[in-house]
């Protein structure tokens, strides 16, 4: 705080000792008017709002002449400048800002010369590609260990400051292995590199990355992206089987597919020439959005709600900007129209899904002995469709169909289309015929395929529903996937992004203040997905190497992970950032793993995270890395880290999301009877990951612990620190049930106390923890010895005094702060 | 062998000797920790108010969906003969609704109104039970808000910002004034009508203030928070003991590594030791008499809007800060039968008039209606038009969501009852006079609390935010 307001005082006196000289210094747009202007004008000037016909977010804007005749900015010219006169205007009713606090002098005096200069205009630096920043010079380059090293020193040589000293072996140790396994160190690796000395770091970090838990941990960073649950969301929040992304998302992370791949496969795998199944499955990425299958809605409207949400979460995902504004009006104060909007959306209108019950399209999975059956049949299936289509728009039933399309209008004509389907077609027959877009047109032969009396169509699709009957008899697993239509959605505005007010037609394209789409590039998903991670992007690598920060350090370099607009959080590091970026892309062939292990092997990864009173006033959220990072463990890994200390977790991966124990009667949705059925053996102890999740029903322990209802892209979790949390940890059956088995394993080690310490820190107790421990377990022992009905409700079996204090014990350890925060 | 020797004899065998011979040299009954109890702080210290506080506790009574002040409160005898005419285009230009396309037809109140208390308040016939305490109800008439759609508009009802990240009101309560109960959270919310508000937790979420000032949401079935109860097997004496075993443990590596949050933490499970005794017992309302249950229409066990005002006035006299209610099921736009003005909206009416004229009257005759604020009111209003959904009409009769205009009341602390403030036209379509944003709501709710909205401040990326963001006026003429 101390550091900005002196920065400040500096600048602000600057101002005033060069206000009467000829020759102010170059003022810079981004950091001395763009932030005066977002704060103080664009709310009544900007993209919504044009007071006065005058808006302040592109500069040719801004120099047009506003509704009063006159120019709020000649360049040059600060006497015919009307934003001048204005911000300085001495009747209250003339002086912007209205109805606000006056500029202060010094502000008045920046945008004088400023205008003076010309009103020079600047990119956001979002906005503008990155370069490789030039190291630094630092005081103390031994220290450095990876060349990220070189800009956090300089940063902190800049303050003053010195780095923290390394953190212990075991701390460090615990430390990575949570960070890239989610899941803690065991005693014998920590004994291994730690005391033995005969493992590398280097090589225990390369051994974590190797393993198939690297994956799982991954995987739940980018679900929450994804917004992946196993139901549809929405009122009814129905089930959804979708869990074959899950597993490709692990797997992408295992075999450290690189981003750009990564990337592509998800927004367009469908489209990639000779797509793979597992490029289909790659897809459903923008299948986890909501599906309403509430009576009476229409499935139009919730098929843009859909497109709408692909579009938000993409540019959130990759673009770092919260592009939903953008969806009912010009951006407030991002340089992003409300036509670009649209325009990007129609990289994402022509997909075949459209809001069905029955997520149709679909990829079904066979099991193995079926497989050969199930794809004669599909293919089967696909054949009989274009029969029946070829037929309904064959001449002999032209007329016969015109007949039916007049004929709508009745009750009992319309009352045979579905009812979420039945306001779409009355918009298509309201359309003059030479009007109707090919979406229209192809609703609605669907919905007359599915009514026609015509002989020869009521054979074909008897056939069909044959043949679907035998393929359902097969039980195939249905993945929802995206699927291109024959021909293009027509896009246009939509007016307050209604799907009804429709204004001008637009053309797939990316908005003009990015650089282009790459030259060759087809004008489809896939382009654009190749356009998300061409070199040229300014944000894709910046937005994704910062998250892989926060991940690791708690914060990220820009805190904002969501909005690198310009009202996202200032980065705390510009030149860190920018280096990672490029980095990310051109030293790791945008590999997550390689990026990761440069990170973890960095010095600055490596500091101890022990911090005095006073670094925590100069700097409470380390945002100048002068230490390592400590906070609380997420959700997930409070779970699975207790599972794996006490032995109960399962290494079972993949397959379809399973249902540990929660407290009975959170199901109550009055449209669905479904219940949570506890799931048996091994699958009552996997891996977080692979809870079902339920979008209004999260499972409670996970959601007190911060995770996200994942109805919508969730960038950041905020972590909280409740007494609701202690609850979890000390009384949710599924950490006591931790807490036996912790103590069943301690009641075989020699030295039963300190080794369930081991266990869960991976390092032996300190002589006081260990006599705290030992207290509670002699008082616990001395209980359960005088009740033993207690020792046997607490461990289910009868004569187990000791094993009872042991459970107390291992409930205490599983509580304590150290186990529950990465340090 | 005495007991503690037995129990000495077995835990030799499970520590080392070296760890054995440093306890018994320290001794082992010297080992015994006090506990850490109420000395360490629950949150860090309030910044107290800024003058004399009217009102020490607040009761929202959220009525998510958006109740329609046509049928309640703002009786308006002209709509009555516009009822099935043509909407005016001149009052559809430049307006947004959630649902309305094209021109919608007039529709009349769906209720008969008559005169109350000696104020002479209007309430409809929806409601017979308010009427008994209406003088003591200061109606705000010509609420408006920003926001046409649930969530967001919850939002901003809450935080002050239509967007997710903001503190609730009852956080930034909470924060100013401290608790006054050590043994309660200090911000309690109470759902009900089935379905959880829109905006989900984030409405009565901490946004960037500590999270200590988050709202708890308890129960009525099972469990009044989730996992409260101890395992099986575990009394209360050893669930002590284990507490204190972790914040000790918890001490110590605060003294090695300094980090604040482990502090956070020893006072997280303070709070949660005594939230095991305390919430049970104040969330348990079987013993109360049988008068009250009759006042209130009261089932123990059942989750309704009933039993939570009865808890709220139990929390309430426990000193609970802030006490949210949520009931949903006011969205009347006709679509179905349960969202309807004649249909599900009738269930709401009869649901919550009797509760809320019981905790009002329970609260005075305790003598704390004094010093507790009591609000009502939805996330907005509705329109004075048929709801004609995607240009057709809808099956039941139902409303729009309507921002401009709409009624929010609040009685007890600080507020002068049997007034009401703003006034709409002849339709309840606009503000006449006296409009009151929903940040001026809040900048008054604040202010009787003791505070000046634009004081109670929080820092938070180089800014100070505070409830109200940069709006906001205090309704001088609702005070007492």
């Amino acid at each position: 705080m101390s550091r900005y307001w002196i920065g400040f005082t500096v600048l602000a006196t600057a101002g005033i000792l060069l206000g009467g000289c000829k020759r102010a210094p170059e003022i810079s747009f981004n950091e001395q008017i763009r932030p005066v202007l977002n704060d103080r004008c664009v709310n009544c000037h900007g993209g919504i709002r044009r007071q006065g016909d005058l808006s302040l977010l592109f500069r040719h804007e801004a120099l047009m002449t506003a509704e009063s005749g006159e120019k709020a900015i000649v360049p040059f010219e600060p006497a015919e400048s009307e934003l001048l006169r204005r911000i300085a205007h001495t009747d209250p009713d003339l002086r912007m800002p209205k109805d606000d606090s006056a500029l202060t002098p010094e502000e008045i005096q920046t945008f004088r010369s400023w205008i003076e200069q010309g009103a020079p205009w600047e990119d956001h630096w979002a906005y503008v590609t990155p370069e490789r920043p030039p190291l630094p010079k630092v005081s103390n380059p031994d220290w450095i260990r990876d060349s990220l090293d070189y800009f956090v020193l300089a940063r902190l040589d800049e303050m003053d400051w010195s780095p923290q000293s390394e953190a212990d072996c075991p701390v460090l140790i615990r430390r990575v292995s949570l960070d890239l396994t989610g899941l803690p160190p065991s005693p014998a690796d920590v004994n291994q590199i730690c005391i033995a000395e005969d493992l590398s770091y280097e090589d225990y970090v390369d051994l974590l990355l190797s393993l198939p838990t690297y994956g799982e941990r991954w995987a739940s960073m980018w679900l929450d992206l994804a917004r992946y649950a196993d139901s549809q969301g929405y009122e009814k929040d129905l089930g959804r089987t979708i869990w074959r992304y899950r597993d490709w998302v692990i797997r992408a992370f295992n075999e450290d597919m690189p981003f750009d791949q990564f990337t592509i496969e998800q927004l367009a795998g469908d489209l990639l020439p000779g797509a793979t199944e597992s490029q289909l499955i790659a897809t459903a990425f923008h299948r986890n959005t909501m599906t309403n299958t509430e009576g009476g809605t229409d499935d139009e409207e919730f098929r843009v709600a859909a497109v709408v949400d692909r579009v938000n979460t993409t540019w959130e995902v990759w673009q770092g900007t919260t592009f939903s504004c953008v969806q009912c009006h010009g951006h407030p104060y991002d340089p992003f129209t409300h036509r670009e909007y649209f325009e990007f959306f129609a990289f994402f209108n022509s997909t075949a899904d459209r809001d069905l019950d029955s997520e149709y399209p679909t990829l079904p999975f066979f099991e193995e002995e079926k497989s050969t059956e199930g794809s004669v049949l599909m293919s089967e299936i696909t054949k009989l469709e274009d029969a029946i289509l070829a037929q309904i728009r064959s001449d002999s039933l032209v007329a016969l169909r015109r007949t039916w399309e007049t004929t709508l209008n009745q009750p009992e004509v319309i009352g045979r289309v579905p009812l979420m389907k039945q306001n779409e077609v009355k918009r298509v027959v309201a359309t003059p015929e030479k009007d109707r877009g090919d979406a229209q047109i192809w609703t609605l032969d669907h919905v007359y395929a599915n009514l026609s009396d015509d002989p020869v169509i009521t054979r074909l699709r008897s056939e069909k529903r044959e043949k679907e009957r035998a393929m359902h008899a097969l039980n195939p697993i249905h993945t929802p996937i995206m699927q291109e239509l024959p021909f293009q959605r027509r896009t246009h505005v939509l007016e307050r992004g209604s799907f009804l007010l429709k204004g001008d037609r637009v053309a797939p394209d990316t908005p003009d203040v990015l650089p282009a789409m790459p030259e060759g590039a087809p004008r489809n998903r896939l382009g654009m997905a190749q356009w998300l991670v061409s070199d040229e992007n300014p944000l894709t690598a910046r937005v994704t190497a910062n998250r892989f920060w926060e991940q690791i350090f708690g914060t990220g370099i820009v805190e904002s992970l969501e909005d690198f607009g310009t009202q996202g959080l200032e980065r705390s590091n510009a030149d860190l950032l920018d280096y990672l970026a490029v980095s990310f892309m051109e030293d790791h062939d945008w590999s997550m793993k390689s990026f990761l292990r440069s990170v973890v092997l960095s010095a600055t990864y490596r500091q101890s995270s022990h911090v005095t009173e006073e670094a925590i006033r100069m700097d409470p959220h380390n945002r100048n890395l002068a230490r390592g990072p400590r906070f609380r463990l997420n959700a997930e890994k409070v779970r699975d880290q207790a599972l794996q200390v006490s032995g109960l977790l399962s290494s079972k991966m993949y397959g379809p999301s399973v249902m540990p124990p929660q407290p009975e009667g959170l199901w109550k949705n009055p449209y669905d009877s479904r219940q949570w059925q506890t799931s048996e053996g091994d699958n009552r102890y996997r891996r977080a990951v692979y809870t079902y999740w339920r979008r209004t029903v999260p499972y409670p322990s996970m959601a007190t612990f911060d995770s996200p209802s994942r109805e919508v892209c969730m960038s950041r979790r905020i972590r909280t620190n409740t007494p609701l949390q202690a609850l979890v940890t000390l009384n949710d059956p599924v950490f006591v049930e931790a807490a036996q088995a912790l103590a069943k394993r301690m009641l075989r080690a020699e030295d039963s106390i300190a080794a369930g310490y081991t266990y869960a820190m991976g390092t032996s107790p300190a002589p006081e923890d260990m006599d705290v421990l030992s207290t509670l377990y002699t008082d616990a022992f001395a209980h359960y010895t005088e009740n033993h009905e207690d020792s046997a409700s607490l461990t289910g079996e009868s004569g187990s005094i000791d094993l009872a204090a042991l459970t107390i014990v291992a409930n205490a350890i599983l509580n304590l702060d150290q186990f529950l925060m990465k340090e | 062998m005495s007991l503690i020797n037995e129990a000495r004899h077995t835990y030799l065998g499970h520590i080392t000797r070296r760890h054995f011979l440093k306890s018994a040299g320290a001794g082992l009954g010297a080992m015994a920790f006090a506990s850490l109890g109420t000395a360490s702080a629950v949150a860090p210290s309030a910044p107290g108010p800024h003058f004399a506080p009217k009102a020490k506790r607040v009761i929202f009574l959220h009525m998510a969906g958006g109740p329609s002040q046509l049928e309640l409160f703002d009786y308006k005898p002209d709509l009555a003969r516009l009822d099935g005419q043509d909407c005016p285009e001149s009052l559809l230009e430049g307006k947004r609704f959630a649902f309305i396309r094209g021109i919608p037809k007039m529709l009349g109140p769906q209720a008969s109104f008559q005169q109350h208390g000696e104020s002479g308040a209007w309430i409809s016939n929806h409601l017979p039970h308010l009427g008994r305490v209406v003088d003591k109800i200061a109606f705000l008439k010509a609420m408006h808000t920003d926001e046409f759609n649930h969530a967001p508009a919850q939002l901003l009802v809450h935080s002050g910002s239509p967007r997710l990240g903001r503190p609730s009101m009852g956080s930034w309560v909470t924060y100013g004034l401290g608790s006054e109960n050590e043994n309660l959270p200090a911000f309690v919310v109470l759902l009900s009508g089935g379905v959880a508000p829109d905006a989900g937790a984030s409405v009565y979420g901490s946004g960037f203030l500590p999270t200590v000032y988050q709202g708890v949401q308890c129960r009525t079935k099972g469990d009044p928070v989730l996992f409260l109860g101890d395992p099986d097997g575990v009394p209360r004496s050893l669930r002590r003991k284990t507490i204190d075993a972790i914040n000790s443990i918890n001490q110590q590596q605060h003294e090695e590594v300094g980090d604040p949050e482990i502090l956070t933490r020893i006072s997280q499970y303070e709070m949660a030791f005594r939230m095991q005794t305390s919430v049970p017992e104040a969330m348990d309302i079987s013993r109360e008499p049988s008068y009250i249950h009759e006042l209130y229409g009261t089932e123990p066990g059942e989750t309704a809007f009933s039993n939570n005002c009865l808890l709220a006035r139990r929390l309430v006299e426990r000193g609970v800060r802030f006490v949210q209610l949520f009931h949903w099921g006011w969205d009347s736009h006709g679509a179905g039968e349960s969202e309807s003005l004649d249909g599900g909206f009738l269930h709401r009416c009869r649901e919550t008039d009797r509760p809320v004229t019981a905790l009002l009257t329970d609260i005075d005759q305790r003598g704390l209606l004094e010093e507790t604020l009591v609000i009502w009111g939805g996330e907005f209003g509705r329109t004075p038009m048929l709801e004609n959904r995607s240009g057709s009409d809808n099956p039941y009769v139902g409303r729009d969501h309507h921002s401009d205009v709409y009624t929010m009341w609040m009685a007890g602390g600080g507020i002068q009852g049997g007034i009401t403030h703003g006034e709409t036209d002849e339709i309840g379509y606009s503000a006449v006079s006296g409009r009151v944003h929903v940040h001026d709501l809040q900048a008054t709710i604040l202010h009787l609390l003791g505070f000046d909205h634009e004081r109670l401040t929080y820092p938070f990326q180089g800014r100070d935010f505070r409830l109200t963001d940069v709006h906001g006026h205090v309704v001088h003429k609702v005070l007492a």
